[in-house]
């Protein structure tokens, strides 16, 4: 008997201590809980969750899973159950965008996740800008999204294309500081006939066309010295779009269309990554991807010969108050914050909530994100000053020197003096569908570009409006970083 | 049971119930939300406008561009989709070799998801590289806009509604085929009538009952068409190849404007409702004549 006693008492205290290793495993322990986050279809962003969801599974033992919707979807997919306050999603992943459709919806994140090392190293853009939404934090930026420029360096290098570009032109072959040389170039490289053509973007409608349309616009439109008024007037909320600086950027976005691979009018931003990394086209311009996926030796044909720059800009921008040109000394470089980079919050209707806001420290941690960062068609870009910083981590896909001018044109595209924020308003889908059917009209040559802008900046008035004029300033003062209107 | 047992009520009044429950209902209440001005996003209390939004509505070239086009989208298909169904139905019912294996096969379409079917047609249209473009550049051709012109675009979805719902007609018009006597056309034999007399005056005339209920079900049909248009081009480009249902799913579930969206269905119904009395007004003559 006491023998049996004695086994029992061993059993139990094996079991217990094997029981209590267990947990030591799990911290903080979430054992049984599983996550479920709404994600564009993959590999963009939703690859980076997963890559996330791995390690918050091997630290907490928690599960996650990723339920993914084509990008066009994902709005209504998100809203729909947001408005519904239903449980559907433990977290979701948006535009900054949306973030003023989704923030009655959504809760505010953690105090305690809102300081420390972590906090400070997420780039001020982000942090203090694109996180914010009437001084809350109700999202965390999980990607940091900036139109930069690429190109191929073996062209740019080559001296008889250097000498001819010359000849033609009058001035040396180098990434352009104004659209002009990027449409230039472009021209200068237009050689079907043996299968490389000038540039790519995207133009398709439902193919993230418009943010394209914007950073050739942010060049003439987004005015330093009369501050957050490139879509709207920060005074009275008029449209702005159709003013003579977006006739100009859109005239140049049509030209650009010309200049790309056969249909290149059916092109969405993945198409233009494959363009670009099957060495079609001479120059590009788009998020980070094309950069990290181009110079991938899987993916890409011009490895070890991708460059990068700022986005081209400007000597003379439009002025929204005087309602004149500006001239400036010098050309000013008009990065474009185009999309802004994925966001993750946790709705309100949530059953996980703490284990939810877990998953988000853990996803964008520097070592977890830094992963993704540099992992071509994760969809994730810079958004944290050790992104940028760590060669080392950069030096697995890029050569040195392509490092060094992917991670400055990041870096100084998002610390730009009169770096363009994107456009984050309450209805900002009924006031983007509008700008994505005429700019298919106009690039199809069936309006011209005066009259589709006359067109967008009409329903843009009549939006306002309806949704009320007071209130959309409000909001959209709050989202250029303008102090509130008295 | 006599005429005025109250017991009947106990029968009909579930029934009537449950109807009024999961149809009228429904209908009355977004006929009531289509005289307000609602919007979940950004979400603005509703207000009534009465009949603002149809004003607003038929005042906007955009429905006019939809109406119009899910209109030529169903005429040209349905014609198109009768002439070859009805023509191969007659084939079939000629009981040629391998009547069978035609008849399974030529079924097959009709089975398929529509989304499939259009996510299979987005890729054969592809114009940097799908297989038609690449297929016609081997002769030389320059590759064909399929799904980036609107006009492409729309003869490509016409295409695949023709594809998937041939079959349809098919399979009905064959089922009316083989329920005609045969003594007719034994009669005709004698009289010496050609075939095309034959078609003419004695099988068309006697297929105009099913014919007028088949093509009146496709119109209906493919007047509610979304997931071809939806999958093939988004609506695209600009608004060219949008349709009336495609118009209300942007406005409902993307704008989440929801009286206007109410709005938009009941002129959809009553759009519908004036073609479909058209159409048997049209035929009646036709068809009293048959009886």
């Amino acid at each position: 008997m006491l023998r049996r006693t004695f086994l029992m008492l061993t059993t139990s205290l094996a079991m217990a201590c094997a029981a209590g290793q267990a947990n030591a495993a799990c911290s903080p322990d979430y054992t049984g809980v599983t996550l479920t986050v709404a994600s564009q279809t993959g590999p963009y962003i939703a690859s980076a969750l997963k890559l996330g969801a791995d390690e918050w599974a091997k630290k907490t033992c928690g599960k996650v899973n990723v339920v993914e919707f084509p990008w066009s979807e994902l709005y209504p997919k998100i809203a729909t159950s947001l408005t519904a306050s239903d449980a559907t999603f433990d977290l979701v992943s948006f535009a900054p965008a949306w973030l003023p459709d989704f923030v009655p919806y959504l809760s505010e994140m953690p105090k305690e996740m809102q300081s420390g090392k972590d906090w400070d190293d997420i780039e001020p853009a982000y942090r203090e800008r694109l996180m914010v939404w009437e001084g809350k934090i109700y999202s965390q930026s999980m990607d940091g999204d900036v139109h930069t420029y690429t190109y191929r360096t073996d062209l740019f290098s080559d001296p008889k294309e250097k000498d001819a570009f010359k000849a033609k032109y009058g001035y040396d072959l180098a990434p352009p500081k104004t659209w002009k040389q990027y449409l230039d170039i472009a021209e200068f490289f237009q050689r079907p006939d043996k299968g490389l053509w000038g540039t790519a973007e995207a133009f398709r409608r439902g193919g993230q066309q418009f943010w394209f349309f914007f950073s050739h616009a942010a060049a003439y439109a987004n005015n330093p010295n009369y501050p957050g008024a490139m879509f709207f007037d920060p005074e009275t909320m008029d449209a702005q779009i159709n003013n003579p600086g977006w006739v100009k950027g859109l005239e140049e976005y049509i030209r650009a269309s010309k200049l790309g691979p056969p249909n290149a009018l059916n092109f969405s931003f993945g198409e233009v990554n494959a363009a670009v990394a099957g060495g079609q086209v001479a120059e590009s311009i788009g998020w980070g991807d094309t950069g990290v996926i181009a110079a991938d030796p899987k993916q890409s044909k011009i490895s070890g010969k991708v460059g990068s720059a700022m986005l081209p800009g400007s000597d003379e921008i439009w002025n929204a108050k005087s309602k004149k040109w500006d001239k400036f000394p010098s050309v000013i470089p008009g990065p474009f914050m185009a999309f802004g980079g994925w966001q993750i919050a946790v709705p309100k209707a949530g059953k996980n909530q703490q284990a939810a806001w877990d998953f988000v420290k853990t996803l964008t941690s520097p070592a977890v994100s830094g992963q993704a960062a540099i992992t071509g068609g994760s969809g994730v870009n810079p958004y944290r000053k050790s992104h940028t910083a760590n060669l080392e981590l950069w030096s697995k896909i890029f050569t040195p020197q392509e490092a060094k001018e992917y991670l400055g044109a990041q870096s100084d595209s998002i610390n730009a003096k009169n770096v363009a924020l994107d456009m984050r308003l309450p209805g900002y889908f009924s006031y983007t569908e509008v700008v994505e059917i005429e700019l298919g009209k106009a690039l199809a040559g069936q309006t011209t570009p005066q009259a589709a802008l006359d067109a967008m900046a009409k329903e843009w008035n009549r939006l306002t409006d309806e949704f009320g004029r007071a209130k959309q300033l409000a909001a959209y003062r709050a989202a250029m970083g303008l102090p509130p209107k008295n | 049971m006599m005429r005025n047992d109250p017991i009947k009520h106990v029968f009909i009044w579930p029934a009537v119930l449950v109807v009024l429950a999961i149809s009228i209902f429904p209908l009355i209440y977004s006929l009531t939300t289509s005289f307000l001005s609602y919007r979940l996003i950004p979400p603005i209390p509703p207000r009534v406008v009465w009949l603002g939004n149809y004003v607003t509505l038929l005042q906007e070239p955009r429905f006019w561009n939809a109406l119009f086009t899910t209109t030529l989208i169903a005429l040209i298909a349905v014609g198109l989709q009768y002439a070859i169904g009805f023509g191969i139905a007659l084939a079939l019912n000629a009981r040629v070799p391998g009547e069978r294996l035609f008849r399974v096969a030529l079924l097959l379409p009709m089975l398929l998801a529509p989304v499939a079917v259009a996510l299979v047609a987005r890729m054969i249209f592809n114009p940097t590289m799908g297989p038609l473009n690449q297929f016609l550049s081997k002769f030389g051709l320059v590759n064909l806009p399929f799904l980036t012109n609107g006009h492409w675009a729309l003869a490509c979805i016409i295409a695949v509604e023709v594809w998937q719902w041939t079959p349809f007609i098919i399979l009905m018009m064959l089922a009316g085929l083989q329920t005609l006597p045969e003594d007719v056309y034994e009669a005709a034999e004698l009289e010496n009538a050609s075939a095309w007399q034959q078609f003419w005056g004695i099988t068309f005339p006697m297929m105009l009952p099913i014919s007028a209920a088949v093509v009146f079900i496709r119109l209906i049909e493919s007047y509610k068409i979304m997931d071809t248009v939806f999958v093939m081009t988004g609506g695209g480009p600009g608004v060219d190849t949008e349709t009336l249902t495609l118009f209300a799913y942007q406005e409902g579930f993307k704008k989440f404007n929801l009286g206007y969206t109410s709005a938009l269905s009941f002129l959809f119904l009553i759009a519908i409702t004036i073609i479909g009395v058209t159409y048997l007004a049209l035929l009646r003559p036709h068809l009293e004549k048959r009886r």
